[in-house]
């Protein structure tokens, strides 16, 4: 259980976003608090859909209840959120 | 006293020069602070300054000068100006004098150096009234804000910004010591006089001179116009050189400092030129879009003057063409969101007339950038000023230390590479580019968050971040420059029927 930074590139955002996270926290949670600092607040939300995590430039998301400890990204790597 | 011309005495003195005989050539120059290696010893003596000029007629010019801008400014000082202009205009003047004036005293170190360590000796004649050139800047745009101290305290960043930690000023000292400071005299001078002076500053003091008129404030329109003046001659500097770089082989060097110079100059230009032109300056005097102002000033003639000398555009200019539609746009967003982070008040610039401007000059504008103000409007005029404003930081780039921004839903990315261990993240391709020619230059650098994260900002909050950055210390950081006045029409609009 680690602080753990990284970068949030949320789909319709217009700058990435460093934001603060656990090591232990479920790429679901790592959403929620990606979520935090852009929906509403630069982009609009999308009420009923979910939120999904990958790593930038990657085709698939990370499973929701996949640990961030487990995915072998770097601190302050960037992360893809976009609303499924 | 009977005077001889000029012609009877000038060239001899413009061209003083002597050889070493107690010292060797590189004790007299060394190569980290002269520059310009491997061009041979009896090239420098042909080195020919575009304009010729003595003490004596710089000294009467520049009093006239000075004595234009001086009245100018004491005849109009019962305009009130500070009362009258609309407020996205005393913005822009405090964003402009707290990023310029002390840059331009630091340049006058830039100038010092050629007059010293230049190995060209018509450099360093035409260096030393360059230097003067800008010492006159430092004094002249420290001593016009100083009257709007007393009603602003805001424009006390016009002296404190480039010693603060405030993020403008870390990009702002991260590029002046890259293009000015930190190479040799040669090499400074086509980074800084060629591609820097010769470029950009024709946008800002020949740009914002127009819209300045307009706008009323003629004080702000003759001075930008009087240091212009100078600057239009000793840009001139770096030409010489040039030539001689590409005549004696090192054709390729030369165009590798231009381009580094000239992306860096651009998206440094984003803030302090794009953002005010497009945003700040009252829709009604607007002259031209930024991006109309850099066609003019940069895509038709800088490079007009970078192909006459047999030089090729930058490799990137395709991604620069795309860059002019977007980054500046992205920066507005960010600085407006961030705005408590600002010594200025940020004009929002998006009332309903304004964006069908930004739309006619920027088409698609609408569908991009104005979705993300859209939700932005709806929190405020749905009475959520809190989420107008973000709870986090943005990611900074290592080499222009802005935020990382891209055109929403299309070119937001990170660019990253590892290096000795450390992540680096930049704001473009041409960025990770420039920190790969020279790593050893740039690596040791720490931007706003690497100082975050490494605990060096304390406490690790945003307040800690604004404390850090000098707001609230030595002025209040920004708010909207028309009090939210231009949501009015949102608020109708989106007022319940009936």
């Amino acid at each position: 259980m680690a602080l753990f930074p990284i970068s949030s590139k949320f789909d319709g955002d217009f700058v990435l976003k460093l934001v603060p996270v656990d090591t232990d926290d479920t790429m679901a949670a790592v959403a929620a608090a990606a979520a935090e600092h852009s929906v509403g607040v630069h982009v609009p939300d999308q009420p009923g859909k979910v939120i999904r995590a990958r790593a930038e430039g990657a085709a698939d998301p990370y499973p929701l209840d996949m640990k961030l400890s487990e995915t072998g990204l770097g601190p302050t790597d960037t992360v893809e959120f976009y609303f499924e | 006293m009977a005077l001889l011309e000029r012609s009877a005495w000038y060239d001899l003195a413009r061209s003083t020069e002597w050889t070493p005989s107690y010292i060797s050539e590189d004790e007299l120059f060394p190569p980290e602070m002269s520059g310009g290696e491997g061009i041979p010893a009896e090239v420098w003596s042909t080195y020919d300054e575009p304009y010729k000029v003595t003490y004596r007629e710089y000294v009467d010019v520049q009093r006239q000068k000075d004595e234009g801008a001086y009245s100018v400014k004491a005849a109009l000082e019962r305009a009130d100006l500070y009362n009258n202009a609309d407020p996205g205009w005393v913005s822009i003047l405090k964003e402009h004098y707290a990023a310029v004036a002390l840059v331009e005293y630091g340049a006058s170190f830039q100038e010092a150096r050629y007059v010293r360590w230049s190995k060209a000796p018509g450099m360093r004649n035409m260096a030393t009234f360059g230097m003067l050139d800008e010492m006159r800047h430092g004094q002249i745009q420290l001593y016009f804000p100083h009257e709007y101290v007393s009603k602003d305290r805001q424009f006390d960043w016009s002296h404190q910004m480039m010693w603060s930690n405030n993020w403008v000023a870390l990009g702002a000292r991260h590029f002046f010591d890259d293009m000015l400071m930190t190479r040799g005299a040669a090499e400074t001078s086509i980074s800084a006089n060629f591609a820097f002076e010769t470029g950009f500053t024709n946008l800002q003091f020949i740009g914002l001179s127009g819209d300045a008129a307009n706008a009323g404030d003629f004080t702000f329109s003759k001075l930008i116009q009087s240091i212009q003046s100078d600057e239009a001659r000793h840009a001139q500097l770096g030409t010489p050189l040039l030539q001689m770089m590409i005549e004696n082989g090192q054709k390729a060097k030369a165009q590798n400092l231009i381009d580094i110079a000239f992306w860096r100059s651009y998206r440094l230009f984003t803030i302090l030129s794009g953002i005010p032109m497009d945003y700040y300056v009252p829709l009604e005097v607007r002259e031209s879009s930024f991006k109309e102002f850099m066609e003019e000033w940069i895509v038709t003639q800088f490079m007009k003057s970078i192909e006459d000398l047999g030089l090729s555009k930058p490799w990137y200019w395709d991604i620069f063409l795309r860059d002019l539609d977007e980054h500046h746009h992205g920066q507005h967003l960010g600085t407006y969101s961030w705005r408590p982070t600002l010594w200025w008040n940020p004009a929002a610039g998006v009332s309903p007339e304004e964006r069908d401007w930004l739309e006619e000059k920027y088409p698609g504008w609408n569908d991009t950038f104005g979705k993300v103000w859209d939700v932005m409007i709806d929190n405020f005029v749905s009475g959520r000023p809190e989420k107008t404003v973000p709870g986090t930081l943005p990611m900074i780039c290592n080499v222009s230390q802005l935020p990382i921004v891209g055109t929403p839903g299309r070119s937001l990315k990170d660019t990253s590479i590892v290096f000795e261990g450390r992540k680096y993240h930049f704001a473009s391709e041409v960025d990770k580019w420039i920190f790969e020619q020279d790593p050893e230059r740039y690596k040791h650098h720490k931007n706003l968050i690497d100082r975050f994260l490494g605990g060096e900002i304390q406490p690790a909050n945003l307040d800690g971040v604004l404390e850090y950055m000098g707001l609230g210390v030595v002025s209040p950081g920004g708010d909207d420059a028309h009090n939210y006045a231009w949501l009015e029409a949102y608020k109708t609009a989106l007022a319940p029927a009936g």
